[in-house]
């Protein structure tokens, strides 16, 4: 007797276009026991495509179980992993001909426009789960190491379960009013618990960091019992630190030029420590160093070698008590 | 006087600045302070603030004898100089739209530095205007936006002339926006939203020019000002008064409705066409019967996309 299927691909959004074309959204859906409903969205922004693969890689993992273990999957599983379908089809970070930052767009509304429509269809989808994760992976400027963002209204909440993600940072932010239309602000003032994930580079896949959050995301899926106690899962090794407004120190480049890093990202530095330096293609002269202003960890680091007078070249976290 | 707000270098090409007029009589703050181009393809502001500089550095220069300038006033045509160069609505570099960068700071980002410094030249002012336009996909009537406003501001926005003032509360989301970090300051503070974004409409900014002229003249800023008396009415709505229609199908839509005139309910205001095969699929029709306060001039609609918005009179 054959198993059915668990696994399925299906269309949760849909919107008809200006010409013929309509455009749709798709999801895959592992449907498993009576537990928690759990979900990932990736793929908000058309130029980030960690959250991509990390989907890809849990998909993998899924299907593996379904063909080893299916009745250990207790939950349901949903993967959005292209949110912003045509940003992503055309190498776009906003939503095409809407100019829009679809997460800013949260909640959006159901007869509005298509930003204001995509998320509230994201929002009726998401809504009840368990835990959603978004997975962000910054932007085509700056590479960042895995790390969960958590806005300090929700710390109480998300924290506990962020500190079990196999994730190397949490980074506290205090409340951001900028920030309440995004969806997991939005997600977590409605009371389902949505934790964002930032990691790696715009326009390029990392895939140990994507691997190390699939481990993360396993595990914390098994702590809330979509996953049977006895599946065995990917080693988790990464205790994150603690960064908030009080120990993240920004550089921003002090002239225009271009930045050439000289320190690894994801190491220690020291106060005073040459991280780069700002030169200009037409001189043979430095310009600018960059060194860090404190002892600490370099844990942003920008990866585009342009930078305007205030461009950020590096985020450096300050070793303090704070840390874990 | 020219002056320049901020000088920035840039990576490969010559340093910038953001220059500014400063007209009239020498004061440690401007009476008023008029700043448009924020987003770079708004060219109705910027070309409204230029020409008004051109206007009031003339009476300077004596060209109207029968007017004075008694204050000083402070204009920024554009802010956002290299998005107005590139036309593109954001700081072309990284993509960041300069009116979410409110108050800005001298240590951030690039965005963050150029608000800051125009947030100083501005803030002091006793009256501050920040020009804007809609969308290049839709078309707005020359209207004042007052957000959360003060008794003072509701009086004082009469004074424009404008044929509509909108009201609206000064929501959280606006938080980092220019008029935000302005209302934390002693003064009156408005937006002015002007036509559609992309291009220069004549008729709007001769509009727009005139009303800039009479409130300086009424608040007592341009002595000798001769002030016609509009025939048309300044109608005041709130949010509830405003029926937006959305498109239900996708398609093409065509209209040639004018902004800022008067429609029944039900009347014909335009037609969406199936893209494909030219046949017409909607009638679109007010909703109600009032001003036709924009209109989508992007003739390529998404289903629900916003197509035009009627304000109902008297609620």
């Amino acid at each position: 007797m054959s198993v059915p299927p668990i696994m399925n691909i299906e269309t949760f959004f849909t919107i008809d276009m200006p010409y013929r074309e309509r455009m749709e959204i798709r999801r895959t859906v592992f449907r498993g026991g009576e537990g928690p409903k759990v979900a990932v969205v990736a793929g908000l922004h058309g130029d980030e495509l960690e959250g991509l693969y990390v989907c890809h890689r849990l998909a993998a993992w899924l299907d593996e179980l379904q063909r080893s273990n299916p009745k250990t999957l207790l939950g349901h599983v949903e993967l959005y992993p292209a949110v912003n379908t045509l940003g992503l089809d055309t190498l776009t970070r906003g939503l095409p001909v809407f100019d829009t930052d679809l997460n800013r767009a949260f909640p959006g509304s159901a007869g509005g426009p298509l930003p204001e429509r995509l998320a509230a269809a994201l929002m009726t989808a998401l809504s009840g789960s368990a835990l959603v994760v978004d997975i962000h992976a910054s932007n085509i400027y700056l590479r960042e190491i895995p790390q969960v963002r958590i806005n300090q209204e929700f710390e109480s909440l998300l924290v506990p379960i962020a500190r079990n993600m196999n994730l190397d940072l949490i980074w506290l932010h205090s409340a951001a009013t900028v920030l309440e239309t995004t969806v997991a602000h939005s997600l977590n003032s409605c009371g389902t618990p949505c934790l964002v994930a930032e990691m790696g580079v715009g326009m390029r896949i990392t895939p140990e960091y994507c691997d190390q959050l699939v481990a993360g995301i396993l595990a914390v899926w098994k702590g809330l019992g979509v996953l049977a106690q006895d599946v065995p899962l990917p080693a988790t090794a990464h205790t994150p630190l603690i960064a908030d407004d009080s120990n993240v120190h920004y550089l921003n480049a002090q002239t225009s030029g271009m930045f050439v890093p000289t320190t690894s990202h994801w190491t220690d530095v020291h106060r005073g420590q040459l991280l780069g330096t700002i030169v200009s293609p037409f001189r043979g002269d430095i310009l600018s160093d960059v060194r860090s202003p404190v002892d600490g960890i370099l844990f942003t680091l920008r990866e585009y070698p342009l930078v305007y007078e205030g461009s950020l070249m590096a985020r450096v976290m300050a070793k303090t008590e704070g840390t874990v | 006087m020219k002056r320049n707000l901020l000088c920035m270098t840039a990576p490969v090409r010559e340093g910038f600045d953001i220059p500014c007029h400063e007209i009239g009589p020498n004061a440690a703050h401007p009476a008023v302070a008029l700043v448009a181009g924020l987003h770079g393809d708004e060219i109705n502001g910027v070309f409204i603030l230029s020409r008004l500089a051109d206007f009031l550095n003339k009476v300077e220069a004596g060209a109207y004898p029968e007017l004075k300038l008694v204050k000083r006033v402070l204009i920024i045509p554009a802010v956002n100089v290299l998005g107005v160069n590139l036309r593109t609505r954001t700081w072309p570099f990284d993509k960041s739209d300069i009116n979410r960068m409110f108050p800005g700071s001298t240590m951030g980002e690039t965005t963050q530095r150029i608000a800051y410094a125009v947030l100083e030249a501005t803030k002091r002012a006793e009256y501050r205007i920040d020009i804007h336009t809609a969308s290049t996909d839709f078309e707005e009537v020359p209207q004042v936006r007052l957000y959360g406003p003060s008794a003072a501001e509701r009086k004082t926005a009469h004074l424009f002339g404008l044929p509509a003032i909108m009201e609206r509360s000064l929501s959280p989301v606006f938080t980092t926006t220019m008029m935000y970090s302005w209302k934390v300051w002693p003064g009156e503070s408005f937006v002015l939203r002007v036509g559609q974004g992309g291009t220069v409409q004549l008729e709007h900014c001769q509009r727009t020019f005139r009303a800039m002229v009479s409130f300086l003249g009424r608040i007592g800023v341009l002595e000798g000002v001769q002030i016609s008396v509009e025939d048309e009415e300044i109608c005041c709505f709130d949010k509830p008064s405003a029926f937006r229609v959305f498109a239900e199908k996708a398609g093409t839509f065509v209209s040639d409705r004018q902004v800022g005139r008067w429609v029944r309910a039900g009347q014909e205001l335009g037609f969406i066409y199936d893209s494909f095969n030219g046949s017409v699929i909607e009638k679109v029709v007010a909703p109600v019967a009032g001003l036709l306060s924009g209109i989508r001039r992007h003739p390529l609609l998404f289903e629900g996309d916003l197509i035009l918005r009627v304000n109902r009179k008297g609620l």
